[in-house]
């Protein structure tokens, strides 16, 4: 039984300075269906998504609403036609109220006055309907990223929304909270809200997605029903060829090596307590939980970024009292969570971000040797493949994974001791992630020992040796040998002993 | 509590201390002379701050306000003697002439895409050289004539004690105030400050926010300048000078983040009291008047010192909060 589609494109053609990055593209979502929209960066999935709510004009093609031709070429086109955008990067005003954020642009006012009550009222009205646990009157820089996710969904339900787009919704969200969004997300299904999902994360797009449509190099690869959804075949289809992201779990042990990095009872009051644990030569230490477990926070007082309260800190049995200077004096590196604000500095080249950290070797009595600076930034593109290949592009106009390329080579010219990695492979393309666990393994086969901070339960499996799960600020569970699952894991965050219930 | 909230606290405890210590330690203090006389003091930087306020609130700063009071006040002298315009006349070019320079920074910034900083230091010094320019000269040297009209000077006085410039003041706050929190316009000033492409994509025309912003502080200096007029009784070519960090010190005593999307009237008028307050106390003490400098910087200091600390405070919390929803979701489900 054929339903008329919701929203259809058909022959989407879009060209950038004379590369076709869309080639008649067709794309079709059903009323009250998540339909996951796949494909490797570059693949033209946000192209697609531009187009379709307005931010780019296409060159060709056709968007029907409920079988009604439509031209969007605005956000408030797209707005009027009941599309709407959850964005990866939250969009909302922080100093405003929840109520305030979601009425945003669409205010009621009777003579200038802003009806604030009633509008108020009518935001926790819809609150209530979703049964969503937030109170309007809060003001956003208040809630927690997940409540904040939230608020975004309310924008576009107030909007009367028939398509929600979700742009990697789970990327800053813990197993926990990923959960709830999922929830909410089945209960808009069944209210009749068609959802576009676009995740990194396979096992998500695999459980939610009723549809999936496959985009490679700008074409319509396949479009999958729930049936014919199937991990193996869908990385096929994405990048052609088999990844060996498919095996999870790797044989754990505990290593026998020289311990590098010593933490005793290292405490931040009110954020982690009593974090103890060894980091061995060419190891590669998981570090798992659920967000706001402290793992973080931890990373950043061992790296020297944040002050801790009390416990101690031994690199080599020596025990350590560091500045992030000192830190990276002594072969520390880290490669930050949040890597937009804390990895690179948009608007400097790749060259130049390379060079951030090794200007002790870069520069000559205070004056930088620019020669040297450019080898290295050649090396670095190189050596890690970063595409463009040209270390002069500013690394805020990379695509995700290579941005988190030049992160990396901002460490590995250096005689690296320990590089801690926090979310090293969030929200970038498949492809990416594994050239990211590879550089790992081949670090820790050099001898660098590698902390591996991440929510990507897959991911942990796939890389570390040893794997220590933190819960509430403390270490609740380490797992040193034998093989274990995405369950173990999950469990020890959640803070279930095994037989529990 | 909102990190508003106690901000508003701790800038009228600040101000109460300071009411309190002058109170004792000083002769005739809360006279009611005095008080007005304070107020009197105030409501020429507290008008100019209502728009410095909303400047700020958007993520800008403007620093053009002294110049703009001062080239208002400059041509409507030079049109007095020379053309003896009629005050009606005056008054409404000294408002059109605000109006127009804050105008041309608002287009600086929003259209030709200049930074706020850059923008009104400019005009700054081409108003404030423009002023020289248009000063009423004879033999080559410029003179101070003495402005005779009764249809200005009127603005410099009062009625029952309270001067004329204290009430405009206290309307202009009061409607500033309204505008801010409870107008579409207001949010959308919050909102451009907080988040300026979250903003746009909420279809708020921020560029028009930008425009409008500083058209009505210019409109303010307009204001500003007739009063100075009536007061002063005539326009030197350092009338309004250092005028803009005052009303942008008012605003930051009172809660205004400079980063935007914070702050409010309200506060900027206690912060315009404060000042006012501090100086007038401290002329009565045998100190050096440049004291009130000090503590004014040291003031400052103390409350972006606390705007900081209270927003590390506010991510511990939230992580909590985090912590929290994880354990309320876990005894829930699993």
């Amino acid at each position: 039984m054929e339903q008329i589609p919701i929203l259809e494109m058909r022959d989407i053609v879009k060209t950038f300075n004379g590369v076709q990055v869309l080639k008649k593209v067709n794309f079709e979502v059903r009323k009250g269906e998540v339909h996951a929209l796949m494909g490797e960066n570059g693949a033209g999935k946000s192209t697609l998504i531009k187009i379709l709510t307005g931010i780019y004009p296409k060159d060709n093609g056709e968007i029907y609403i409920n079988g009604e031709r439509k031209e969007i070429n605005s956000r408030s086109d797209a707005a009027k036609c009941g599309i709407s955008v959850i964005y990866q990067e939250l969009s909302l005003i922080s100093t405003l109220t929840v109520a305030q954020n979601v009425m945003l642009g669409k205010e009621d006012s009777k003579v200038g006055f802003l009806k604030r009550r009633k509008m108020k009222e009518e935001v926790q009205k819809l609150i209530d309907l979703y049964g969503f646990h937030i109170d309007a009157d809060a003001p956003v820089e208040t809630l927690t990223i997940a409540q904040r996710q939230t608020v975004e969904i309310l924008k576009a339900l107030s909007e009367e929304s028939q398509v929600i787009i979700m742009d990697e919704p789970t990327a800053s969200l813990s197993a926990r909270e990923s959960e709830s969004l999922f929830e909410i997300i089945q209960q808009l299904r069944e209210k009749g809200v068609s959802i576009i999902y676009i995740s990194h994360r396979l096992e998500e797009v695999y459980r939610l997605s009723d549809r999936l449509t496959v985009l490679r190099d700008g074409t319509k690869e396949a479009v999958l029903t729930k049936e014919q959804i199937n991990p193996t075949e869908v990385i096929r289809l994405m990048i052609g060829k088999e990844l060996s992201e498919a095996t999870a779990s790797n044989q754990l042990c505990h290593s026998k090596q020289e311990t590098v990095l010593k933490v005793k009872e290292l405490t931040r009051k009110g954020v982690f307590q009593n974090v103890s644990f060894e980091l061995h030569r060419g190891e590669i230490l998981g570090f798992g939980g659920l967000m706001g477990a402290g793992r973080t926070e931890v990373m950043r007082c061992i790296f020297g970024a944040d002050t801790y309260d009390s416990g101690e800190i031994y690199f080599k049995g020596k025990k350590v009292l560091g500045k992030v200077s000192d830190m990276i004096g002594l072969g520390f590196g880290l490669v930050p969570e949040d890597r937009r604000n804390q990895g690179f500095i948009p608007l400097l080249a790749i060259e130049k971000n390379v060079a951030l950290t090794n200007y002790d070797s870069l520069a000559q009595k205070g004056f930088v040797k620019g020669r040297d600076e450019k080898q290295l930034g050649i090396q670095m593109v190189e050596s890690l493949d970063i595409r463009p290949g040209n270390p002069q592009i500013p690394v805020g106009n990379l695509s995700g994974g290579n941005q988190q390329k030049a992160v990396l080579g901002k460490w590995l010219s250096r005689d690296l001791k320990v590089l801690i990695v926090d979310e090293p492979t969030a929200g970038i393309d498949i492809g990416a992630k594994d050239e990211v666990y590879k550089l790992l393994d081949n670090l820790a086969k050099q001898g660098t020992s590698v902390i591996v901070v991440s929510s990507d339960l897959q991911e942990l499996l796939r890389v570390s040796h040893r794997i220590l799960v933190m819960r509430k600020g403390t270490i609740f569970k380490e797992f040193a040998s034998g093989r274990i699952t995405q369950e173990d894991i999950l469990m020890a965050a959640s803070g279930i002993e095994e037989g529990g219930k | 509590m909102r990190q508003e909230n106690v901000r508003r606290l701790i800038s009228i405890g600040l101000l109460l201390i300071l009411l309190i210590v002058f109170g004792f330690t000083t002769d005739n203090f809360f006279s009611g002379a005095n008080l007005l006389n304070i107020l009197r003091e105030c409501s020429v930087i507290g008008i100019i701050a209502i728009g410095a306020t909303m400047v700020i609130i958007t993520g800008g700063i403007d620093l053009s306000t002294g110049a703009n009071l001062g080239i208002s006040a400059m041509i409507c002298a030079r049109l007095l003697y020379y053309y003896q315009l009629p005050s009606p006349a005056i008054i409404v070019i000294a408002l059109l002439i605000g109006t127009l320079v804050g105008l041309l920074n608002g287009i600086l910034v929003a259209h030709f895409r200049l930074p706020d900083f850059i923008a009104t230091l400019s005009t700054q010094f081409i108003f404030r050289a423009l002023m020289l320019i248009t000063a009423i000269k004879e033999d080559g040297s410029i003179v101070n004539k003495v402005i005779k009209d009764r249809g200005i000077l009127v603005w410099g006085g009062s009625i029952n004690g309270v001067y004329l410039v204290t009430i405009a003041f206290i309307l202009l706050a009061i409607l500033g105030q309204l505008f801010l929190k409870c107008t579409k316009p207001g949010v959308y000033i919050y909102a451009t400050g907080a988040n300026r492409k979250s903003a746009d994509l909420s279809g708020i025309n921020t560029a028009r926010v930008k425009v409008a912003v500083f058209a009505i502080t210019g409109f303010l200096c307009g204001i500003g300048a007739l009063f100075t007029m009536g007061r002063v009784g005539s326009v030197t070519t350092d009338t309004g000078t250092g005028f803009e960090f005052d009303a942008i010190s008012a605003a930051v005593i009172g809660g205004c983040a400079l980063s935007g999307g914070r702050g409010d009237v309200m506060g900027s008028v206690i912060g315009a009291i404060f000042m006012a307050v501090l100086q007038n106390g401290i002329y009565k003490y045998n100190v050096p008047t440049a004291t009130q400098l000090i503590v004014k910087g040291v003031v400052i200091v103390l409350m972006v010192i606390f705007d900081s600390v209270y927003d590390q405070h506010q991510q511990r919390q939230i992580m909590e909060k985090a912590r929290q929803d994880e354990e309320r979701l876990v005894g829930g489900e699993v």
